[in-house]
C-alpha cells in the first residue's frame, strides 16, 4: 500500500512530538478533503480558491516534477507550458485554499525529481489543459514511463550529466569525452558510507498502523 | 548571500572531518575497522574511535543478515581490506552478536598520548572478546559505614541461626 512521503519524519534531533501533532492535523485534513495517491510524473489538475478570479476558483493542469517538504508544509510542483511559456506552480498539499486535486494521467518516471524538464524541449512538458482523465485499468500497478527526454542545447540550469543527480530519464547527446569528464565528479565511496543510510522500515510500519487506525474512526 | 559564511558554520553536522578529503576519511576509518575486526581491541585517538564505532556496529548489523546477501557481501568487501577477515566477520562475529540487538563495542578513555601532541586516546574493543578484561569490577572497601553495618547484621543473623 502507498504511504505519502511527507508522513515520514526526516532524520534529525527534533522532538517526535512535533511530528506526531503534525500527523494528527494532516489526518484531520485528509478526512475532510481527499488527497489522492500520486507520484512524481503524474499529470494533475488542481483547483484553488482565488478571490480575484471571476469564478472564485482557478484550475491548473501540469506534470508533477517534485514533491518536497515533510509534515504539513509538504509541497508539490506542477509544470506546464502554456502559450509557449513554461509555468511552474508550487502547491502545498494541506493548504485550505485547494478545492480539488484530480489525477488525470497515472505514470511514474525513472527519476524522483524531474527538474530537468526545464532544460528539455518544451514538447515534453506541454499537457492539454482540458485533458480528460485517463481511465485506470488495474488497481494494482502504476506504469513506469521509460521515456528518454531530449534536451535543449547546453547551457542548462544544472549540469544534469553529473553523477550526483543520477538521472536516468535523459537521452544525453553529448560527446563521449564530455560524459567521461562528468564522471570525474562521481563519489563511488558514497554508497558504502553506512551512516548516511536512513532506514525507514520500522518508522513506516508504525506510521501506517497509526494512519489506518485514525482513518477508520 | 555570502556562501563563505555558510561553509564556515557547522551547526548540526554529525560527521567529523579526517584526512585530506571525504574519500581519505573513509579510507582512514576503513583501516581502523579492519584493525578492530582483526585484533578486537585497538588504541587510537578518541575522535577516530568515536567515528569508527558507528561504522563498526553497522557493519556487524550487515553481517548479521548473512553472507548470502549480496549487499552485505559488498559492504564487507569494501570495509575490510584484508579479505580473510570477511570470513571471520560472517562466521565468528555475526553469530557471537546474534543475541544482542545494539551496542557491540565498548569505548573507554585512556591517559593522553606520550608524544608531543598529547592526544586524547581511547581503547575500542568488541564485547565478548578473548582478551583479559579492561575494567576489573572493584568491590567496595570493607571500612565504609554501610558495609560495617551489613557485616554486623550478617554476624547477628549467624549467631541467631547457629544454636
Amino acid at each position: 500500500r502507498f504511504l505519502s512521503p511527507e508522513f515520514i519524519p526526516p532524520r534529525g534531533r527534533t522532538d517526535p512530538l512535533k511530528y506526531y501533532i503534525e500527523r494528527k492535523d494532516m489526518i484531520q485534513r485528509r478526512k475532510v478533503f481527499n488527497i489522492p495517491e500520486f507520484y512524481v510524473g503524474h499529470v494533475l489538475a488542481v483547483t484553488t480558491a482565488n478571490p480575484h478570479a471571476s469564478d472564485k476558483c482557478s484550475r491548473f493542469v501540469g506534470i508533477c516534477i517534485q514533491r518536497g517538504g515533510k509534515g504539513l508544509g509538504a509541497t508539490f510542483v506542477l509544470r506546464n507550458v502554456i502559450e509557449d511559456q513554461g509555468v511552474e506552480i508550487c502547491y502545498e498539499l494541506y493548504s485550505p485554499r485547494i478545492q480539488a486535486i484530480e489525477v488525470l494521467k497515472l505514470e511514474k518516471r525513472l527519476d524522483e525529481n524531474l527538474m530537468y524538464l526545464r532544460d528539455a524541449l518544451p514538447e515534453y512538458s506541454t499537457f492539454d489543459v482540458n485533458m480528460k482523465p485517463v481511465p485506470r485499468m488495474d488497481h494494482e500497478e502504476i506504469p513506469v514511463n521509460k521515456v528518454q527526454v531530449r534536451m535543449k542545447p547546453k547551457p542548462w540550469s544544472k549540469r544534469w550529466e553529473r553523477p550526483k543527480y543520477n538521472i536516468k530519464g535523459i537521452k544525453f547527446e553529448l560527446p563521449e569525452h564530455k560524459m567521461q569528464a562528468a564522471q570525474k565528479w562521481s563519489q563511488p565511496w558514497l554508497e558504502f558510507d553506512m551512516l548516511r543510510e536512513y532506514d525507514t522500515s520500522k518508522i513506516e510500519k508504525k506510521i501506517r498502523k497509526e494512519l489506518s487506525e485514525e482513518l477508520k474512526k | 548571500m555570502r556562501l563563505s559564511v555558510a561553509a564556515a558554520i557547522s551547526h548540526g553536522r554529525v560527521y567529523r572531518r579526517f584526512g585530506l578529503s571525504p574519500r581519505s576519511r573513509l579510507d582512514l576509518l576503513r583501516n581502523l575497522v579492519t584493525a578492530l575486526v582483526r585484533h578486537e581491541r585497538i588504541e587510537t585517538p578518541w575522535a577516530r574511535a568515536d567515528e569508527m564505532r558507528g561504522y563498526a556496529e553497522r557493519l556487524i548489523d550487515y553481517a548479521k543478515r548473512g553472507d548470502k546477501d549480496e549487499r552485505a557481501m559488498r559492504m564487507a568487501d569494501f570495509w575490510l581490506t584484508e579479505k580473510d577477515l570477511i570470513h571471520k566477520l560472517f562466521k565468528v562475529l555475526a553469530p557471537r552478536f546474534q543475541p544482542h540487538s545494539g551496542s557491540y563495542t565498548r569505548l573507554l578513555q585512556i591517559p593522553n598520548r606520550d608524544g608531543l601532541d598529547r592526544a586524547k586516546m581511547a581503547v575500542i574493543e568488541l564485547k565478548g572478546n578473548a582478551l583479559p578484561p579492561l575494567v576489573r569490577p572493584r568491590r567496595d572497601s570493607e571500612k565504609t559505614l554501610l558495609n560495617q553495618l551489613l557485616k554486623g547484621y550478617r554476624q547477628d543473623a549467624q549467631r541467631a541461626a547457629a544454636p
